[in-house]
């Protein structure tokens, strides 16, 4: 079976594909060829694993939550498998999409370049379907992923030489492509042919910006979203970003694991925290969006999925230990920054971490510049 | 703080090589080093904060229909904003002169890194661009000001982040055909996605 794509096979062309499955399943006996040699069964395909598992429950809820809202939507109620199953009609086949288009450029551009098949696209492939609505067209998450993994990732050489996340890039694209199918209060819920009045279809985010009465937390319980809930997550939003608490535990295993960076992670919080004071202070109005408490920024929108699992792609990160302060907490300053101010934008967290994946590499170099004078000054005393 | 917003508006919002794509010959060229870049994006934001009060000038008590009228009534319709070109121009040319010699005299590492692209802001469209901006927004000389030295800060801004983000993908494996100037256009319009989480804020 090997023989038949090594050099000089018949199927030499498309040993990426061959190489793909079997490290898939097996270890490879492979050695390095030189130098030094460090046998540890902890690769990047273990790796990204690792990081499925992580987002996993989240994964499921989402599936469960798409289907609970598909139902409450039409004032009906089901079991819990019923809720699952009918949620994963509509993500799987994103996934479905996102592993086989992108799939397919990756394995292309491996044949092309006779490399081997990288492993980012496992992570990616789970990430994307996780960041849209349920109800998005499928070809426009093929053409969204297309974009994501070539310009986002493929051009650089691949897995681990990228600047800017894949899943990002491909979430930004459908952003400013097609903002009918990502924004609005319409497409957050698949609804069947008649939807009861009680239904409420905004997203939290929109639904707090929408005013009210009283203070904006009583307006947010008024239209049913306190916090206990918001944390769990039963809310119309995109599939894999409602249950705060879910990604917070998927956030805690990648933490214990070794996977994801906790300075990252904090210091995400931490300037989101920063920030919400700061739009507490400038608040007009107790009812304006901006007298938000911070916890509930937390437990809305894309903060928790982002700060968890898309703040942390170790690639597009800052790669320095002080870098990973100031990256994440920008990160966390601008995304409640861009909810308060930016009124084009009600969700900024995406967007954040994808401006500060362009600033990463600059917060880098100053750091080492900086720890470069500080060492020759210390030498040269 | 009307000046603060036009401040945060041209560093961010729409920021003069991102968003206008102006100035593009000389980002893409110098931004090849991190040290060249920010000597370049010094010099953009010297030269912007210079010409832009001083073109408002001219445009003010020259050039405008009318704006003669200081010499006497009987200029008061001469029109000669045909000219706003070559004066505009005429003025940059004699800053870029000052600038090139300040940087000589005082860092000449980087007047040999910035090469042949000093003398070329002369033309750089980000800088006239600016003057043009000015007349047709119809700036105050305050505006004006702020305006010249926050698109500076912006240029600063873009160019360093890029400097910095080439100088990590020279560890990528780039695509072989888009290797240099190809990958370079690629990653502007990626960080052009990534500026446009301010677009819309106003403060």
């Amino acid at each position: 079976m090997k023989n038949l794509f090594d050099k000089g096979g018949k199927f030499e062309k498309f040993y990426p594909i061959y190489e793909m499955f079997e490290t898939m399943l097996f270890v490879r006996p492979d050695r390095t060829k030189s130098g030094a040699h460090l046998r540890d069964h902890f690769d990047i395909k273990r790796l990204m694993a690792f990081v499925l598992i992580g987002c996993f429950p989240a994964f499921i809820f989402g599936m469960y939550n798409v289907g609970y809202q598909h139902y409450v939507s039409q004032g009906l109620s089901a079991s819990a498998i019923s809720y699952i199953l009918k949620g994963a009609g509509y993500v799987i086949p994103i996934m479905l999409v996102c592993y086989i288009v992108g799939g397919f450029w990756e394995i292309l551009f491996a044949i092309i370049r006779e490399e081997e098949v990288n492993e980012g696209l496992f992570v990616t492939g789970f990430l994307v379907p996780l960041i849209v609505p349920a109800s998005i067209p499928l070809w426009q998450v093929a053409v969204a992923i297309s974009f994501g993994v070539i310009l986002g990732k493929e051009v650089f050489g691949g897995t681990g030489m990228n600047i800017f996340n894949p899943a990002l890039v491909t979430r930004a694209f459908l952003f400013f492509a097609y903002p009918a199918a990502i924004s609005g209060n319409k497409v957050w819920t698949i609804f069947g042919d008649k939807v009861v009045d009680s239904y409420t279809k905004a997203t939290p985010l929109a639904a707090a910006l929408d005013g009210g009465s009283g203070s904006v937390v009583q307006n947010l319980t008024e239209k049913g979203y306190t916090f206990k809930k918001l944390l769990l997550g039963l809310h119309p939003g995109s599939v894999g970003e409602t249950s705060a608490l879910l990604i917070i535990l998927g956030g805690i295993f990648l933490i214990i694991t070794g996977i994801a960076s906790w300075r990252i992670m904090v210091s995400v919080f931490a300037g989101g925290f920063a920030m919400a004071l700061i739009l507490n202070l400038l608040a007009p109005s107790q009812s304006s969006f901006l007298a938000l408490p911070f916890y509930y920024h937390f437990v809305m929108g894309g903060f928790a999925f982002g700060a968890v699992f898309m703040a942390t792609d170790p690639v597009s990160a800052s790669q320095t230990e002080t870098g990973k302060y100031i990256y994440g907490f920008l990160i966390g300053f601008l995304a409640v920054m861009v909810r308060g101010l930016n009124p084009a934008y009600p969700e900024g967290m995406m967007l954040a971490i994808l401006f500060m994946n362009a600033f990463a590499p600059l917060i880098d170099n100053i750091i080492v510049s900086r720890n470069i004078k500080r060492r020759l000054s210390r030498a040269s005393n | 703080m009307e000046l603060l917003n036009l401040a945060i508006n041209s560093i961010f919002v729409s920021n003069i090589l991102l968003a206008s794509f102006l100035g593009m010959c000389s980002f893409l060229a110098i931004s090849k080093r991190i040290s060249a870049s920010i000597g370049m994006g010094a010099a953009v934001v010297f030269v912007l904060t210079i010409t832009a009060p001083v073109s408002w000038l001219m445009n003010e008590y020259i050039l405008k229909e009318g704006a003669l009228v200081w010499l006497g009534d009987s200029f008061k319709n001469v029109d000669l904003s045909f000219m706003t070109y070559i004066f505009f121009i005429a003025v940059i040319a004699a800053m870029v002169q000052l600038v090139e010699m300040i940087v000589e005299k005082f860092s000449p590492a980087l007047y040999t890194a910035l090469g042949i692209f000093l003398p070329l802001i002369t033309v750089n469209c980000a800088i006239l661009g600016v003057a043009l901006f000015m007349v047709e927004r119809k700036y105050t000389f305050a505006q004006t000001t702020v305006f010249g030295f926050s698109s500076g800060l912006g240029y600063f801004l873009a160019i360093v982040t890029m400097a910095a983000i080439r100088k990590k993908i020279r560890y990528s494996n780039v695509v072989p055909a888009l290797r240099g100037l190809g990958i370079t256009m690629i990653l502007t319009g990626l960080l052009a996605m990534a500026f446009m989480i301010f677009s819309g804020i106003q403060l």
